[in-house]
């Protein structure tokens, strides 16, 4: 017991560099390319200059690395979010985007810009820019709960009931999204276009350290709840018995899932696929110990993100395609041959 | 423990279970029989608090059992149930582990994890993934994880609600026998529904349950006969084995043993 501890660490350390390490590669690699090219001189730049950058520095300060930062911690968070959702739904096919969570953000700002003119009853620029970020995350909320209440009340259990629960609630979303459209004039019909469109092409700094300091203060959080996600994978009633909380730790997890991707969504619009594959593949290579499964999830999931996005915004420059083509077109094949090959491990 | 139960009932659709009213003292092992769909796992699992009374009280120790924190609960009454799907491929290790989740005193963690393997005969199965066990294999490593939760507890309670019925009658008796173990080494008290009279016949209390309601406790010995006919509806004979136990086993209807 005792040696195959040492040599578990040993294997632990691994792989957290291993992903560190691709991560910091990954990151070179994606700020490097693009539009402007970016020469060695021009990263000496960012450290001397004193008074404002120019030329490819001013693209690399201002664009490009916020960009990239956007794409890691956007990453992270739809993974932490998918992983969590699959703990707490205690079904590998749960996802934000499947279950309707990400429809119920976009919904949620979409009746927002259209019903409440764009939020202008909000005085201040500076106030407005939080406006789709709480109602996002009013809207993920909101169907979490439902959600929450159908795995519960009325289908306790069931894996269809909540796919279905999922389908029916991107529908009635999508429903309500195409009404306000409808219902919405010129300016309004831009600006709520602009933004499911969104991409991470808007990539500013204060959204970097936002989402940076909610992925921080969420995994603080999260931490502490490893090893009660752990006890439900057994069941409600047996985490029960153990003496986990489960209604309090099934509350906090909506929470979480609601803020990460509620958060995700405001800034980036609707990305598919991470929330699900970045669990999925932790999984499938490292087991489902949630003490594992949830941090490794971010690295993968910003990993995946940040390859996407490179790809989206290089292979038809000056043209942008949507990144979400992209995160489907690199996992699903990946995916596939990874249950291919591990399909023994899923269950 | 001191357990307590004061006309309990319940509601579960249009089906009305108890008033129950019967206590279990400290150390106490008794045994739940009836027919199937009787009721014997709504009794655990009231005691168990997976479900809300309708009416009456369970006290444990003089104290409303609602009034405890899951946690509280957890230090002294364990659960064994039903053979169980878990959502993910967890390791052995874990799952036993996770009987300590609530144990305010970490250390030692894994020498306990070991021992209550051990004791438990899941040693071999450490390192290896629940879901790819047998049913008999995955009976014995959540009776690792329930010794495991009640491993530094003494005079608490182990609920087991028939773990042996899809077991193999040689390893039905070794998991009967740990727990007898276990619980007699701690003084915990037993509260099991079963199938078999004759493992019921190795406790020291039934409850017989029909159509919801408790019809008899009893003291287990071969006293009980004529009740166990009447609940199930069978003929049984009084025989002794070699080492001179009460057995009881079944007439065939014809009159000849099977």
């Amino acid at each position: 017991m005792r040696q195959t501890a040492s040599h578990f660490d040993y294997s632990t350390w691994i792989t957290r560099l291993g992903i560190f390490f691709i991560g910091l590669f990954v990151f070179l690699i994606a700020v490097n390319f693009g539009a402007v090219d970016i020469q060695s001189a021009d990263w000496l730049h960012l450290f001397s200059q004193q008074n404002g950058y120019e030329g490819a520095s001013y693209v690399l300060w201002t664009i490009r690395i916020p960009r990239v930062l956007l794409a890691i911690t956007v990453g992270a968070a739809l993974g932490i979010a998918g992983a969590l959702a699959q703990s707490l739904f205690r079904n590998p096919l749960a996802d934000p985007g499947l279950l309707g969570v990400s429809a119920g953000a976009s919904c949620s700002v979409a009746i927002g810009i259209v019903m409440l003119d764009g939020f202008r009853f909000i005085p201040t620029e500076e106030l407005r820019v939080w406006a789709i970020p709480f109602f996002a995350f009013l809207g993920a909320i909101a169907v979490c709960f439902c959600l929450d209440y159908v795995a519960r009340v009325v289908s306790p259990g069931s894996i269809a009931g909540l796919l279905l629960t999922g389908i029916a609630l991107n529908a009635f979303a999508g429903a309500v999204i195409g009404l306000c459209t409808y219902l919405a004039n010129d300016e309004q019909l831009r600006s709520f276009t602009f933004w499911t469109l969104g991409s991470l092409a808007s990539a500013r700094w204060l959204m970097v350290g936002v989402l940076i300091g909610a992925l921080v203060i969420g995994w603080a959080w999260i931490r502490t709840l490893l090893q009660d996600l752990n006890a439900l994978t057994l069941g409600e009633n047996i985490a029960n018995h153990l003496g986990v909380d489960v209604l309090r730790l099934r509350t906090k997890v909506i929470v979480l899932v609601a803020t990460l991707s509620g958060l995700a969504v405001a800034w980036c619009g609707m990305i598919g696929f991470i929330g699900l594959m970045a669990p999925n593949l932790v999984r499938i290579c490292l087991g489902s110990d949630q003490k594992r499964v949830i941090p490794y999830s971010a690295g993968v999931g910003a990993i995946l993100l940040v390859i996407a996005d490179t790809i989206a915004r290089t292979i038809a420059i000056p043209a942008e395609l949507p990144v979400s083509i992209f995160t489907a077109l690199l996992g699903g094949p990946l995916f596939l041959i990874l249950l291919r090959q591990y399909r023994s491990r899923l269950n | 423990m001191q357990l307590q139960i004061d006309h309990a009932s319940l509601q579960l659709g249009n089906k009305l279970f108890g008033p129950f009213n019967f206590s279990i003292k400290a150390g106490e092992r008794i045994a739940i029989l009836g027919k199937s769909g009787a009721g014997k796992s709504t009794i655990v699992r009231l005691i168990a608090r997976e479900h809300q009374l309708k009416s009456g009280s369970i006290l444990i120790n003089g104290t409303s059992m609602n009034q405890y924190s899951s946690a509280q609960l957890s230090r002294i009454r364990g659960v064994l149930p039903q053979n169980t799907q878990i959502a993910f491929g967890l390791m052995t290790d874990l799952v036993i582990e996770l009987g300590r989740v609530t144990a305010p005193n970490k250390v030692n963690q894994e020498t306990i994890v070991m021992q209550a393997a051990q004791m438990a005969c899941a040693e071999h199965l450490l390192g290896r993934t629940f879901n790819t066990l047998s049913g008999g294999e995955q009976a014995r490593v959540h009776l690792a994880r329930v010794f495991a939760q009640l491993w530094d507890a003494n005079d608490g309670l182990i609920l087991v609600d028939e773990p042996v019925a899809a077991l193999d009658p040689g390893l039905q008796y070794q998991l009967l026998s740990t727990i007898d173990r276990f619980a007699k080494e701690r003084n915990h008290a037993v509260l099991a529904v079963l199938h078999d009279i004759n493992h019921a016949l190795d406790f020291e209390r039934l409850l017989l349950v029909e159509q919801g309601r408790i019809i008899q406790d009893c003291p287990a010995d071969h006293g009980a006969l004529v009740d166990l006919e009447r609940l199930y509806g069978i003929q049984l004979e009084h025989l002794r084995d070699s080492q001179g136990r009460s057995v009881l086993i079944q007439v065939h209807p014809s009159g000849i043993y099977p």
